[in-house]
């Protein structure tokens, strides 16, 4: 068996396919199809510091090869999380990365404190790129400068390894790659959502009742891959790549692109056993083409 | 969780409804009134999402099960079209049931439209086990109507409705039910699946009724297992306000739970 091991900086997976933040939830529903264990790493739902309840229904759209969501962060709360769900996920082995988010930087840097000192995480993923809420997410994901300050600051505060996902629906994602690489951060996640719309044609109404959301599926797939081409050329830091990805193909554009590893979203819906197919498909891929390691394929592509 | 269930029937009930039978021996076993199959139109990347249909009807002898369902979109147009024989992508059977209490020998089922899909289901399980079965069916008209007796077990009484009067009460199902109310409410409880305009007028009729009330919901769902929170609807439950997610935590909820 070929050892599918991979290092992204000062973390070390199992595996380097993961289940991207927010379509996983806390790993509970998923747990009953397969063993988390399989994972190179559960990426959790986006935690805040207080319980939040979300955004008013409808939530979700259907568009072409893919789908709108706009859930707003729904989530129980650091206190919940460390009661309930952490020790759940530690119990059945679960690698854990905390997805965090937060309105000011006192919470993110509040978050970043207390699961510091948490055993069982294996890294934060910052999340800088929330389309879907009002104040935060978004906001501290769009400005170099703003961005900056918030990864120094929870640089000083936060001792696992720090990924900042970063979101496309910014000018020139490359300057935002190199702000975050600067500050501190030590792994890439990218892409996040695209901010999108659906109009409801019969009620003349925007569709969402939060009105726009967050597009993902294999329409943004060619918006990643790109992304992550130009990204990883201008990087030194490993990229976790995401957008779109359903089965081995796409996978490797993304590798072959200059990610270190990737994440699944949506896809899991459609197939929940989607992540798991992946890794053993990516596992035969290298036999059949005889390769050690996935690093002789990360960034071939590039030109 | 995840079959591929063969097509045994497609057959359009009237214009644009169609009765999809699918033979497939562990959704057949599994499966309870109140809960649904999470389907894949297509094996493809449009449609994307998987679309939720209620059961309308399972046989665990007879390893089939069966949904009913109107073309409202690209992917029920897509499933309508599907053939004998073909198979179909199916996560499930998902969600909570309906609950029906030993205590109560009448059972009130309130249909609206295609949501008598589940309904069909819970009255063939509660046949010959509770004195009364009463379903009050409404439709916008008579064109609209799937033929009862086709699908209810014997022995059930139906009362119709009909918005236009083409056919039995001329109205709302809703104002039917209760002028015919006669029921004590310490021995009937009420089931009840239909548009959301339907079910807020129940629940909230019901405060001063008080039966007992099962309302089976509908909301855009991605994962359909709970993962996604993308089907919310506000209830209270455990002392708690908040968003509940349709598809895990429902779709059939208590009345009194459900925030209109």
């Amino acid at each position: 068996m070929i050892n599918l091991e991979v290092n992204l900086g000062p973390l070390r997976l199992k595996n380097p396919v993961l289940a991207a933040s927010g379509t996983f939830g806390f790993g509970e529903e998923y747990a009953s199809f397969f063993e988390l264990e399989k994972l190179g790493a559960v990426i959790v739902k986006g935690l805040t510091l207080r319980p939040r309840q979300g955004n008013p229904p409808p939530r979700i759209a259907e568009t072409p090869a893919g789908m709108l969501n706009a859930i707003g962060l729904q989530n129980p709360g650091l206190e919940a999380f460390l009661e309930r769900e952490l020790p759940r996920l530690r119990s059945i082995n679960a690698a854990v990365i905390v997805n965090i988010a937060g309105d000011t930087e006192e919470e993110y840097l509040t978050l970043a404190r207390e699961l510091s000192e948490t055993n069982g995480i294996l890294a934060l993923e910052l999340n800088l790129s929330c389309p879907n809420v009002k104040e935060g997410g978004i906001f501290f994901g769009t400005s170099a400068d703003v961005m900056t300050r918030l990864i120094r600051k929870v640089r000083r505060v936060c001792r696992l390894p720090l990924i900042v996902k970063l979101s496309p629906n910014v000018t020139d994602i490359v300057e935002l790659a190199e702000a975050a690489e600067s500050s501190g951060a030590d792994i890439l996640s990218l892409i996040n959502t695209l901010k999108g719309m659906v109009i409801d044609v019969s009620r003349r109404r925007p569709l969402l009742g939060n009105i726009t959301g967050g597009l993902s599926g294999p329409a943004i797939r060619p918006v990643a891959v790109r992304m992550v081409y130009e990204v990883y050329r201008s990087v030194k830091i490993p990229i976790i790549g995401m957008g779109g990805i359903t089965n081995l193909d796409d996978a490797l554009q993304f590798f072959l692109a200059g990610a270190r590893a990737v994440a699944v979203g949506s896809a899991s819906f459609i197939n929940p056993y989607t992540i798991p197919r992946l890794i053993s498909d990516l596992q035969l891929f290298m036999e059949s083409e005889g390769l050690q390691s996935l690093d002789e394929i990360v960034g071939a592509a590039q030109r | 969780m995840l079959s591929k269930a063969r097509v045994l029937k497609i057959e359009e009930i009237f214009s644009g409804c169609f009765f999809l039978q699918l033979e497939e021996q562990r959704i057949a076993g599994d499966s309870l009134p109140g809960q649904f199959l999470h389907v894949r139109v297509a094996d493809n990347t449009v449609p994307f999402l998987r679309r939720p249909f209620s059961i309308a009807g399972a046989s665990p002898r007879n390893g089939t099960v069966e949904i009913i369902f109107r073309v409202v979109g690209e992917g029920t147009r897509i499933l309508s079209r599907l053939q004998k024989d073909e198979f179909l992508d199916c996560l499930g059977p998902l969600g909570t049931p309906f609950s029906p209490g030993k205590e109560f020998p009448v059972s009130i089922l309130l249909a609206g439209g295609a949501g008598i899909a589940p309904l069909l289901f819970l009255a063939g399980t509660l046949a010959g086990k509770r004195e009364k079965i009463l379903v009050y069916y409404g439709t916008p008209n008579s064109g609209e109507l799937l033929t009862p007796d086709k699908f209810l077990p014997p022995g059930v009484d139906v009362f119709l409705a009909t918005e236009d009067g083409s056919a039995g009460f001329h109205g709302l199902v809703t104002d039917l039910f209760e002028r015919s109310l006669k029921d004590d409410p310490g021995r009937a409880e009420i089931f009840a699946c239909g548009p959301e305009a339907m079910l807020k007028t129940l629940a909230k009729k019901n405060r001063s009724w008080g039966f007992p009330m099962q309302l089976s919901l509908e909301e855009r769902m991605a994962c359909g297992i709970g993962a996604c929170q993308g089907c919310a609807v506000q209830a209270h439950r455990e002392n708690k306000t908040g968003y509940l997610r349709v598809c895990r935590d429902g779709p059939v909820f208590n009345s009194q739970e459900v925030v209109w």
